[in-house]
């Protein structure tokens, strides 16, 4: 179990620049996700950390070791890669005893930890099998298996659920997070999944362009985004934008939306920013689960109606508010219709400068 | 009607170690000049070839035999001895003679052409050939006596008409001689030497580099004249073996102590001779009128030729040359007209010498033909044929080139004193010509043969009488029509020599001729003829060689091929096109070409390698000896996998890059994660996973190696003392140096084939073995394994 320290790491392929500084702190037996849309760098970042590229600036540190430099094999890591990278020519078992194999570890030891982990994975059976003659989710069990059996310090999983279907995946996640929690070790774990961010992570990294937009643990990062973007990623169905403009109205400040006169105030206390005055253009965020049906009269606005999903649990009523498009998340009990008005009021919102896509928190 | 050409003189246009054809090799000056005696090495077309020319020659159009009144004539001529023969003809039909149509053959092709066609009245009236070949020819029937056509013996020199004489009798007409002569290099010589001891006075007073003579000393052909001055021949009374007793052993130490002395490069093939000479580097040389052709390329040498000189160590007499004549033949269908000896008699008149002496300037056999005044060129070899020996034409003649010259290359390099060399030779000459095996009765094949058949058509008639063939049949007709005409193909190109050969095993010498003998030949081959096993040339010997051979070249194809494929198949290194392109080249260049190439480099005064040896010694001050690479198995079998090895890598490289494009980045990467250094994951992670890919290749590599017989063959040519041959090398060795064993080289041949077919035959039945335990294991896959 280690703190993986990565600061100020820079990685450019030729001309095209992945990642501009990145600075990321997991601490020991941590669970750290990387995640962002296709092409944000965190596949990049993991591979920098394996030690399958050379950073072109930056250092990175397990504990107290430098591992900058380092080849793969001297950073005491597992991997699991996406497509499992299972060894083609070998059996189960031989996959899993590869690792230590190469570092000539007592065939004893290497029987009982391969059984141990056969055991751990339900893959007892499988042992004398070659990978293609195992299942997706069996394969994938395999890659596990494969990392762990050889205690390292530090776990690397690279999109490891993308190719299982999505019931397994559900399952796998909770295995995965279980496995963690009982060995202990520290693991860096990348996907474009939210909700595989959402779930497994202590701290999460939301990277975008090749930055880090913002880490915390993610009921932080979903309550309070630092930024637009983070707001725009995180979140199912993903959250409403509204232009605006800051005005004052007496002591307090509220937000005019749109072209009418609908303005939403402000909570007092919640917006400390001292960028937050009259005149300011801004964006306004509100995630679908808080825009609630209003009593009559305590509406902020009315949203007409031009489609409605119908998920069970919920309604997701879909209409537009000053040209921008809008998604309310109702009980299913509300009963909107295509072509109602209804009366909705804000829960919570989010500011963001227009310009710099800030939170004005 | 197989045939092939009579021995492989080796002529002086022959290279190096002997039968090597230069029309193929590396002795470009032999060709194509009006004065070169046409090839003489057999062509390497085994009989299964000749019979599917046969079968095509059956099947066209057989109108050419219209016009009785038309003679034909066939002729291996080319330039202007061919235009000679036109103008010779024109003058006859001018003279009321019956039109003649001419049929211009290659060298190589004669005999066998001749063989295949005559017996069905397909072939020729009469023909031109070399007179060596007579006796085959009249062995096999295809050559008549010529009867009234003979002016009678006054016109013609005397040993012309001993050429062309069997039994006492002439059965052709001679036409021209050849035989070799002394060429003097008048720039720095004046004269002929007194005796050929005599050219050691020169050995301090010509320039650095230069030779007193250049001859090509390891040839048999060459030597003959040397051996003629002691009274010796190669072939000897009632066939036996000639080059053994005192004549040839004193005149293997007249030419061991030639070259001993410097006197005389130690081995040089046909190309030397005409380059040292043609550069100055000699004084004289020992070649026939073709050199003369060469030499008009350089008309800055001043030279002239005379009579071989006297032998000193044999009483002074003089050195005799082997002569060749080139006569008009009769078939025996031609034989018959009165007009084609008619013919025959003209084409071998004195009016007709002289046109092709002035237009073509060849020597005519006419005694009654003066020779054009001033041309000393001719007068000088006039002078050699008189006293040159008729090459033998008796079909034993054939083996002795081999056994002959193996000695004499023993001898010169020191290796065997002339006794042992010489009684060594005569062994395997006595070898090659023992008798046949007894006839043995077909009977046991023909009631196989029967058997089989009749089971054959038993499965039809059941098939049949089930009904179902039929329909079968008409369902599967669309079908037959596209695969008829593969089958055809297939079945006439492959499969029917295939069955040729494998018949001609069970006949002693040709199948044609009927010697029936079973499987005597597989026994002798496989019992070593009686002598034991492992002696030098025994068929266990050669197998172990060629195993050896194969193992060798395999290893390293593989070793350099997959490192090779590695290195280029990453994709940081700079100009891998470039490099690839490179390294495929020693496979694109024919291999033939390849094998002649690093044969030359591997000459040990003047190839490539002793260069780099030379250059090492300068530079460094080494005193390095140059290496006589065929003299020793170790060297020889080193140079020929070195040729073998560059030719052969390529294709691991190129099947290496494929497979690698079948291993995963990824599982590579994991590889690295879990702790493999680049070797490692080489090892344990690349190889195992192309290795299927390359398990074919290498299957097809072994394959090629075991049956390469042009890098053997052209490279070290089984020097020394063919214990570098492999199977293939041997077995053509019996069919077209050693007395035309047809049967015996085919058996070899079937041995070789089933060796193969088992190795392949196994290595299908590992994969398939495999490839039903890769299906069983993806069946597996669908099943549940596992919790989930």
């Amino acid at each position: 179990m280690v703190e993986v320290s990565v600061r100020n790491v820079k990685k450019s392929f030729g001309a095209t620049e992945v990642l501009r500084g990145v600075d990321v702190l997991v601490p020991a037996g941590g669970f750290a996700v990387l995640v962002g849309p296709s092409g944000c760098g965190k596949s990049t970042l993991l591979r920098l950390l394996a030690g399958l590229e050379e950073v072109s600036a930056g250092t990175i540190h397990f504990g107290e070791r430098e591992v900058t430099h380092l080849e793969p094999r001297e950073r005491d890591i597992a991997m699991v890669f996406q497509s499992y990278a299972l060894y083609p020519h070998l059996s189960v078992r031989d996959n899993l005893a590869f690792g230590l194999r190469l570092r000539k570890t007592d065939d004893a030891v290497i029987r009982q930890r391969v059984d141990e982990v056969a055991g751990m994975l339900g893959l007892g059976a499988l042992l004398d099998r070659l990978p293609k003659a195992l299942s997706g989710g069996q394969r994938q069990r395999v890659a596990m298996g494969r990392a762990i059996v050889r205690r390292p310090a530090l776990f690397l999983f690279d999109e490891p659920l993308s190719n299982l279907d999505a019931a397994l995946r559900a399952q796998v996640r909770v295995d995965i997070r279980r496995l963690h929690d009982q060995l202990g070790a520290t693991s860096v774990y990348v996907t474009h999944d939210q909700v595989e961010a959402m779930t497994l992570a202590d701290v999460m990294f939301v990277l975008n362009r090749g930055v880090v937009e913002q880490a915390g643990a993610p009921l932080t990062v979903y309550d309070a985004p630092a930024t637009r973007f983070v707001a725009g990623f995180l979140g199912s169905p993903a959250m409403n934008f509204v232009q605006g403009v800051i005005e004052a109205s007496g002591d307090q400040l509220r937000v005019r939306v749109g072209v009418g006169d609908e303005s939403l105030p402000i909570p007092a206390g919640e917006f400390t920013s001292p960028a937050l005055i009259p005149g300011l253009r801004v964006d306004v965020g509100v995630r679908p689960h808080d825009l609630v049906l209003a009593p009559p009269g305590a509406a902020a606005f009315e949203l007409s109606v031009d489609y409605v999903e119908l998920l069970g649990p919920e309604i997701q009523a879909h209409g537009a508010l000053a040209g921008a498009p809008i998604v309310a998340a109702l009980e299913t009990q509300s009963n909107a219709r295509k072509g109602d008005r209804i009366p909705l009021s804000v829960k919570r919102l989010q500011l963001f400068d227009a310009e710099s896509g800030r939170s004005l928190r | 009607m197989t045939a092939s050409p009579p021995p492989p003189p080796p002529s002086a246009t022959t290279c190096p170690q002997g039968q090597v054809d230069p029309r193929r090799t590396s002795c470009p000056q032999a060709r194509a000049t009006s004065h070169a005696p046409r090839r003489r090495a057999p062509p390497p077309r085994p009989a299964p070839f000749a019979l599917l020319a046969l079968a095509f020659a059956l099947l066209l159009p057989a109108g050419v035999r219209a016009d009785d009144a038309v003679i034909h004539l066939w002729h291996a001529y080319r330039g202007v001895e061919e235009e000679a023969l036109a103008a010779i003809l024109d003058a006859h039909r001018r003279a009321g003679g019956p039109r003649v149509e001419l049929l211009a053959l290659p060298y190589d092709a004669f005999g066998s052409k001749l063989g295949a066609a005559i017996p069905l009245g397909e072939g020729p009236d009469l023909y031109i050939d070399s007179h060596e070949r007579l006796g085959d020819y009249q062995k096999r029937g295809i050559v008549a006596p010529v009867a009234d056509a003979f002016e009678g013996p006054a016109a013609f020199f005397a040993n012309t008409i001993e050429a062309v004489s069997l039994g006492g009798a002439p059965w052709a007409l001679p036409l021209s001689q050849k035989c070799v002569a002394l060429y003097i290099n008048l720039d720095l010589v004046d004269a002929p030497p007194a005796t050929l001891e005599g050219i050691s006075v020169l050995r301090d007073s010509l320039p650095p580099g230069a030779f007193p003579l250049v001859y090509e000393s390891q040839s048999a052909y060459a030597h003959a004249a040397l051996l003629g001055a002691f009274g010796g021949a190669l072939l000897g009374p009632g066939d036996s073996f000639g080059f053994v007793g005192e004549p040839a052993e004193r005149s293997l130490d007249l030419a061991r102590a030639l070259i001993d002395q410097r006197l005389v490069p130690a081995d040089a093939d046909g190309a030397l001779v005409t380059n040292l000479f043609r550069a100055g580097k000699a004084a004289y040389a020992i070649s026939g009128p073709w050199l003369a052709a060469d030499l008009a390329l350089a008309p800055d040498l001043h030279y002239r030729v005379a009579p071989l000189p006297a032998v000193e160590a044999a009483g002074g007499a003089p050195m005799r040359p082997l002569l060749t004549v080139e006569a008009v033949m009769l078939s025996p269908q031609g034989a018959q007209r009165a007009e084609v000896r008619a013919l025959a008699r003209h084409l071998a008149s004195a009016s007709a010498a002289q046109i092709r002496q002035d237009r073509a300037r060849t020597l005519s056999a006419r005694a009654d033909v003066a020779l054009p005044p001033g041309d000393d060129l001719l007068a000088a070899f006039a002078a050699q044929a008189a006293v040159a020996i008729p090459m033998p034409s008796s079909p034993a003649m054939r083996a002795t080139w081999e056994p002959a010259q193996r000695a004499l290359k023993k001898v010169l390099r020191g290796e065997a004193s002339p006794r042992d060399a010489t009684e060594g030779a005569q062994r395997r000459f006595d070898d090659v010509r023992r008798p046949p095996p007894p006839a043995a009765s077909p009977t046991p094949l023909l009631i196989l043969l029967g058997l089989l058949s009749l089971a054959g058509a038993f499965a039809l008639v059941r098939r049949a009488r089930s009904g179902e063939l039929l329909p079968e049949l008409r369902r599967s007709l669309p079908a037959y029509r596209y695969t008829a005409h593969a089958v055809v193909i297939v079945g006439l190109l492959v499969i029917a020599p295939l069955l040729v050969g494998a018949a001609t095993s069970l006949f002693a010498g040709r199948p044609q001729d009927g010697l029936y003998v079973g499987l005597a030949n597989f026994v002798e081959i496989l019992t070593a003829r009686g002598g034991p096993l492992l002696a030098s040339g025994s068929f266990y010997v050669v197998l172990l060689v060629t195993l050896l051979w194969t193992l060798t070249n395999v290893i390293f194809h593989l070793a350099i091929g997959v490192s090779l494929g590695a290195l280029l198949s990453r994709p940081t290194m700079r100009l891998r096109g470039l490099y690839r392109v490179l390294l495929i080249i020693p496979w694109a260049v024919p291999n033939y070409v390849t094998a002649l190439a690093w044969k030359g480099m591997f000459h040990r005064q003047y190839g490539a390698v002793t260069g780099l040896i030379e250059g090492l010694n300068h530079l460094f001050g080494f005193n390095l000896e140059p290496i006589a690479w065929f003299s020793r198995f170790s060297t020889a079998f080193a140079a020929n996998c070195a040729t073998n090895i560059w030719l052969g890598f390529p294709f691991m490289m190129v099947v290496t890059l494929g497979a690698l494009t079948g291993v995963p980045a990824d599982v590579l990467e994991a590889a690295e994660v879990d702790g493999a250094s680049r070797w490692q994951r080489l090892w344990r992670v690349t190889l195992p996973i192309i290795r299927p890919t390359l398990a074919p290749a290498v299957t097809l590599g072994a394959i090629w190696t075991f049956n390469m017989f042009n890098v053997v063959f052209l490279v070290s040519g089984g020097e020394p003392d063919g214990t570098t041959d492999i199977l293939v090398s041997e077995a053509y060795r019996w069919a077209f140096t050693r007395d035309a064993q047809y049967g015996y080289a085919a058996a070899y041949a079937v041995l070789i084939f089933l060796m193969l077919f088992a190795i392949t035959r196994l290595g299908e039945l590992r994969s398939a073995r495999r490839a039903a335990r890769d299906r069983a294991a993806a069946a597996q896959a669908g099943a549940p394994g596992g919790v989930r």
